[in-house]
């Protein structure tokens, strides 16, 4: 589907002004790709300390470097040449692909072939997620090391490598055992394409050669959004739970990077002349659909194919009854912002660090290695931590994490992970009312402070006694044949150990 | 009108009330639980939910089917709150009928009735939201701390209650499954019961004995009613010497069962624990605290039953899972007939396990709006044959057959029971219901955006 026309030229309030480049995420040069050592992905990040310690890693800092990377490659690009700016919808029709970008897709489609393998078993036993999903995992796995082999020519990449690719993308589908899947499996797909770019898989890619954010654009619209596509397949499909549910009360039950660059699709253009301007932090692209317009079905309809935003949205709708509001009332929030997409988009990129990589529960799973390092940056270590802002956002269980509490404070919890909304102790506005239908029948509450309190601790102390001894109470059957493991939302205990 | 029904009536619409009323609700609410014993006596007829997680116009729906309280006698067995979008009205409005009838309102606590859960899990979110502190989540988690942690029924019956004007149920049906209509969608007949064929459709009338699974279960392939096989171990159970209420753990040689022809009925939100193997110990826990992370309080809330022999670990990294052994041995030793909980998501809104020894109760239709499984209901009805609570445990011994029509006389059932297999358990009627219909829920006003975005 074809961008509705926007109206005539608008030009773009140019707040920008030269800037030093966009940092791009880097390449290693052959001699460290020989010198770095490659391997299995290591999980270290342990305790709430070790999300601290990521925040300055260098790890964190490329993560971080790749998600702007992207989003900023998604911005609408005006020129004077052009009444209109050039915006970049996604083109689920297109059929030329770079080779990369093919091979990648032709990896996405293979996996998406396997669930025909893998057909949802039919046991009326079973009470929500379905065990076909671990038969599906089991065929990836047994096939993934020669798939991801076969993107290289050159085999003494796959060799130094592929491991770590393969660890990254085996990350990407849910946890099988659990049968869930959440932001923390979206992560590893992150890391696993940033992998490549860093061996340079696609090429001459961030050099002169190309246009500006041509590479990154076709990773977004050419890989990301078909792996997002696969995942709401398998998602349905194998009935996934999503991995640690708020509820109605996070901003979506499995996703987020399709909030973050499909509001980069719609954000304000920024002067192609300066192609390393500034990401705009508000305004929308002229001819972008309002943000209150993700709660009108037939809009959302209209641009599920083309925006990334409104495709996540459009999954909710598919998977989801009841009002909109009602449950996503976090984007219905989002919805009602008035500074455009870029605001939207500015926020989501601030509520990413803190909500999926600000969460112990999501990122304890993140393997690094030799593409994504768990060394100290010094640059964000003389910053104090990449998102040291964001950590006084943390809920109050992710602070426990000093050397007297409780060793099972932080070590678990609801994994994959999911956003929810900030803590109290983060500031929050005051709400002008009560929701909901009693506007003006209620008596409007007086005196509520304008911000939250703490929260406080659980009373009465958790009782320091350490780990339980639970190997006293061996487990009768595999998981194969279990039928009580897994559900729609189970409740992860928040200490829980993985 | 008290201050009260104004507070249950605005409730009801979906509007919350305003916050020094939601403080002195809850103080008159701890002033009355704190007064409750860990687990509750709740006498038949019961109807006995699953988890609401703040699913409000479901609560008002379960209402409409189960019967308005007071009318109907109403046992919560906890997770109020979490996930759903009206956490707090649902809670609030329980929480006014517990004050306003006491006696007819019956809530314990579930695993997200706790500080730490929560706070990840959505209630403490929309406090906030509605309104802008969190002085109403700190009241309400009061109040958790005050919540039994369990309840027995007593009295229940072995025969369903039927409607005025309708037809005898004539045969000894077990369980009845009705949608909200109150239309009968099948109804399974007690094993030894020579009733035939019933009304409505029975599923269990035409199968035959012996095939070892499956016949006379509602739902769950495989967990059938036990046929004569179906549990010994060999070492019969030590002949309980004390006595005391049934439940407790103190029952008597008759197996205690005489004042409850059916046998008790333990309710708690999740299951069972390793360090508890009688009622009288969860009596004995001091629960007036946030929920501990390990320890019996904490696996009373957090266990699953499982398809396991003995305890296992939990997926969920609190409580313990617990097999079939473990049920039928506790449910013997404490003369009970059934444990309902709820805590698990199941389709068919309740699902009987384990030769029908536990049932899971799931009170939340389409949960989180998107499952697509349909809510129940357990009503228990109340023994009307004159062995009802008041006759316990005092020595009348083979007084009647009373409720255990066709299953021949007391003595040979008391074979059984020791064998802890054929207790005849009370009848049960499940009322299965879908989400309320949502088109009349009008689009609220926009509130702030959490702070990332300003």
């Amino acid at each position: 589907m074809e961008p509705p026309p926007p109206p005539p030229s608008q030009p773009s309030s140019s707040s920008t002004t030269t800037t030093a480049p966009l940092p791009r995420l880097e390449i290693l040069t052959s001699s460290q790709l020989s010198s770095t050592s490659f391997g299995p992905l290591q999980k270290r990040i342990n305790s709430g300390a070790d999300v601290t310690f990521f925040h300055t890693s260098k790890a964190y800092r490329d993560v971080m470097v790749w998600v702007m990377q992207l989003n900023h490659a998604m911005i609408p690009r005006s020129s004077p040449d052009t009444a209109r700016p050039v915006s970049y919808p996604l083109t689920p029709n297109r059929k030329e692909w770079s080779a990369p970008v093919r091979k990648l897709r032709e990896l996405l489609a293979k996996a998406e072939g396997l669930m025909a393998e893998a057909p949802p078993e039919e046991n009326k036993n079973r009470r929500f997620g379905n065990g076909s999903c671990r038969v599906w995992h089991g065929l990836l796995g047994e096939r993934i090391g020669g798939w991801v082999g076969g993107l290289f020519d050159d085999e003494e990449i796959d060799k130094r490598v592929g491991e770590e690719l393969k660890g990254y993308f085996m990350g990407s589908w849910g946890d099988k055992g659990r049968l869930d899947y959440g932001t923390g499996h979206e992560l590893s797909f992150l890391a696993f394409l940033g992998g490549l770019w860093k061996v340079r898989y696609f090429g001459t890619a961030g050099e002169e050669e190309r246009e500006d954010g041509e590479v990154e654009r076709e990773i977004v619209t050419g890989v990301v959004e078909p792996y997002l596509e696969v995942v709401r397949k398998l998602i349905t499909t194998y009935t996934l739970e999503p991995a640690g549910s708020h509820g109605v009360w996070g901003l979506d039950d499995h996703s987020f990077l399709p909030y973050i660059l499909g509001s980069a699709q719609f954000t304000r253009p920024i002067p192609s002349s300066l192609p390393d301007s500034p990401t705009p932090v508000e305004g929308s692209c002229p001819g972008a659909p309002k943000p209150a317009s993700v709660t009108n079905k037939q809009t959302v309809v209209d641009y599920r194919g083309i925006n990334m935003y409104f495709g996540a949205i459009g999954f909710i709708y598919d998977v989801k009854k009841g009002p909109f509001w009602e449950h996503s009332p976090m984007l219905f929030d989002i919805s009602g912002i008035k500074d455009g997409w870029g605001k939207i988009n500015k926020g989501m990129v601030k509520m990413y660090r803190a909500e999926v990589l600000g969460k112990f529960p999501v990122v304890q799973h993140f393997g690094f290695g030799g593409l994504w390092r768990w060394e100290e940056d010094p640059e964000l270590a003389a910053e104090g931590g990449g998102a040291s802002v964001h950590v006084q956002s943390q809920p109050q269980q992710q602070d426990q994490t000093g050397g007297t509490k409780a060793p099972w404070a932080m070590v678990g919890g609801p994994s994959g992970g999911q956003v929810s909304m900030p803590r109290p102790d983060s500031g929050m506005s005051t709400p002008t009312g009560f929701p909901g239908r009693q506007t003006g029948l209620s008596p409007a509450p007086t005196g509520f402070p304008a911000r939250g309190g703490q929260v406080p601790m659980p009373r009465g102390g958790i009782p320091n006694t350490g780990p339980m001894e639970q190997t006293s109470f061996p487990r009768g059957g595999g998981m194969h044949d279990r039928v009580g493991g897994n559900q729609f939302s189970v409740t992860k205990a928040p200490w829980a150990k993985d | 009108m008290s201050d009260l029904d104004r507070a249950i009536a605005q409730l009801r619409a979906c509007r919350p009330i305003p916050e020094n009323e939601v403080r002195e609700l809850c103080h008159k609410a701890r002033e009355l639980l704190i007064e409750e014993g860990n687990v509750v006596t709740v006498n038949a007829p019961v109807t006995i939910c699953g988890d609401i997680h703040g699913q409000f116009h479901d609560l008002m729906e379960l209402f409409r089917v189960g019967g308005d309280p007071p009318d109907t006698n109403y046992l919560f067995m906890g997770d109020f709150v979490d996930r759903g979008f009206y956490s707090l009205e649902s809670f609030l409005l329980l929480l006014c009928l517990k004050v306003r009838y006491p006696d007819r309102m019956t809530l314990i606590r579930g695993n997200h009735e706790s500080r730490q859960i929560t706070t990840v899990y959505g209630f403490y979110d929309e406090c906030l939201r509605k309104y802008g502190s969190a002085n109403v989540w700190r009241y309400c988690c009061d109040v958790f701390d005050y919540l039994a942690l369990g309840a027995i029924v007593l009295g229940a019956s072995n025969t369903l209650s039927q409607p005025e004007g309708s037809q005898p149920g004539g045969q000894d049906v077990e369980i009845e499954v009705c949608n909200a209509d109150q239309q009968i969608i099948s109804r399974f007949l007690r094993k030894g019961s020579n009733g035939g064929g019933s009304a409505g459709g029975s599923q269990a009338g035409g199968s035959p004995e012996g095939t070892g699974r499956g016949e006379g279960s509602p739902n769950g392939a495989g967990e059938g009613r036990p046929t004569t096989n179906g549990f010994g171990e060999g070492d019969g159970p030590p002949a309980p010497s004390n006595t005391g209420p049934p439940g407790s753990g103190a029952s008597g040689a008759s197996g205690g069962s005489l004042g409850n022809p059916a046998g008790a009925v333990l309710c708690v939100h999740g299951g069972l624990s390793p360090l508890i193997d009688n009622v009288d110990k969860i009596r004995l826990l001091d629960r007036k605290q946030e929920v501990p992370h390990e320890g019996a309080m904490c696996d009373l809330l957090w266990s699953d039953p499982d398809e396991i022999d003995g305890w296992g670990l939990s997926p969920r990294g609190a409580g313990f899972l617990f097999g079939a052994d473990i049920v039928k041995v506790f449910n013997h030793r404490n003369d009970l007939s059934l444990i309902a909980r709820a805590h698990q998501l199941v389709m068919e809104g309740f699902k009987e396990m384990f030769d029908a020894s536990i049932v899971t109760v799931w009170s939340a239709p389409n949960y989180c709006y998107r499952c697509g499984n349909v809510a129940a209901l357990l009503e228990l009805s109340e023994d009307d044959s004159g062995l009802g609570v008041l006759a316990r445990s005092n020595g009348d011994v083979n007084r009647s057959d009373g409720g255990m029509g066709g299953q021949g006389p007391r003595g040979v059932l008391m074979e059984n029971d020791l064998l802890g297999y054929n207790r005849a358990g009370p009848a049960r009627r499940y009322r299965v219901f879908q989400a309320a219909p949502q088109d009349s829920r009008g689009m609220p006003a926009k509130k702030p955006v959490a702070d990332y975005f300003l």
